[in-house]
């Protein structure tokens, strides 16, 4: 495939994919998203840092229009960000995956990607709405976070490379040594430093809502890039024999 | 009589100019998404980007929605 081909499609896949993205937290994570902004807003109050004030609600509607608003364009930027990263990965990998057309073959590396670098982190770090975590870790947790999906991912490019040493057990040696090692790192990497302070009901269903959200992202991305790239490559020989 | 087949072979070759295109869009969308605080209009507007805060507020809620520590 040419070179400003690939790159076309890989961008409009994950832009496309973002767009949905971002619908879906539109519609269903954004509820949560108020509830938790509304505790945040009491506890301001409570605290003596904010004045229930008509000034205070006239400020607040305006960030909140635009956090709300930043939401379709944000997955737009994320999605296209990440289709940039599974682009690459799908085009490196693309003949080893298994399935019989680009769809699944997609499909399959984006269930992967979703596993490793997304489920695994999440279950580590899970996603908190606003009013959970404190900004002076901040960047602790963004350290703790990216580094486990970095250990992660690099994990499972590893496992996956050293798996070709052993053909009959491929997949068996490769899931195996995979699960061993991230369990041992999920166990020793710190867990969050902060403290949950808002209802665990409002947290807990905030976060089945963030999983749907980003699961929607990936099978989203492997079917349009999928379905793209089967649409546009152009480097297929066809062979005949008798 | 003869009996034709066929195959496809699909050749997959990726150019290295791609790989740094996608990975330089990889690298500033996680960036502007998941942790600016200011850093990317600081560029033009100076400290005052870092109060306004305006790609973090734009991107708050899909910072929070997709997992990222935001504050």
């Amino acid at each position: 495939m040419k070179t400003f081909l690939f790159i076309v499609i890989v961008l409009f896949s994950g832009a496309f994919a973002g767009l949905i993205h971002g619908t879906v937290n539109f519609a269903i994570v954004e509820p949560y998203l108020d509830q938790a902004i509304g505790i945040e807003n009491q506890n301001l109050f409570e605290s003596g840092e904010e004045k229930d004030s008509t000034k205070f609600w006239v400020e607040y509607e305006g960030y909140r229009v635009w956090q709300k608003s930043g939401q379709i364009l944000a997955g737009v930027i994320l999605g296209t960000s990440m289709g940039a990263l599974f682009g690459i990965v799908f085009a490196l990998s693309r003949n080893s995956l298994p399935g019989n057309n680009d769809i699944k073959k997609a499909l399959v590396l984006a269930g992967i990607m979703w596993f490793t670098i997304y489920l695994i982190p999440f279950l580590k770090y899970p996603a908190n709405p606003p009013t959970v975590g404190d900004a002076e870790t901040v960047v602790l947790r963004v350290i703790l976070y990216l580094s486990f999906i970095a250990i992660s991912g690099i994990g499972a490019i590893i496992f996956y490379k050293l798996s070709h040493k052993f053909q009959n057990k491929k997949k068996f040696v490769s899931l195996i040594g995979y699960g061993i090692f991230i369990s041992v790192v999920f166990f020793i990497m710190p867990e969050n430093p902060d403290e949950i302070t808002a209802p665990m009901n409002l947290v807990n269903e905030f976060r089945i809502m963030s999983v749907l959200g980003v699961s929607s992202f990936w099978i989203s991305i492997g079917i349009i890039l999928g379905f793209l790239w089967n649409r546009f490559e152009s480097n297929k020989d066809t062979i005949k024999y008798s | 009589m003869s009996e034709f087949r066929q195959i496809t072979v699909s050749k997959t070759g990726v150019s290295k100019l791609a790989i740094l295109v996608l990975a330089i869009v990889f690298a500033a969308g996680l960036f502007v998404v998941g942790f600016d605080q200011g850093h990317v209009f600081s560029l033009v507007y100076g400290e005052q980007a870092y109060t306004d805060l305006y790609i973090h507020e734009l991107t708050h809620d899909m910072r929070h929605a997709a997992g990222f520590p935001c504050h």
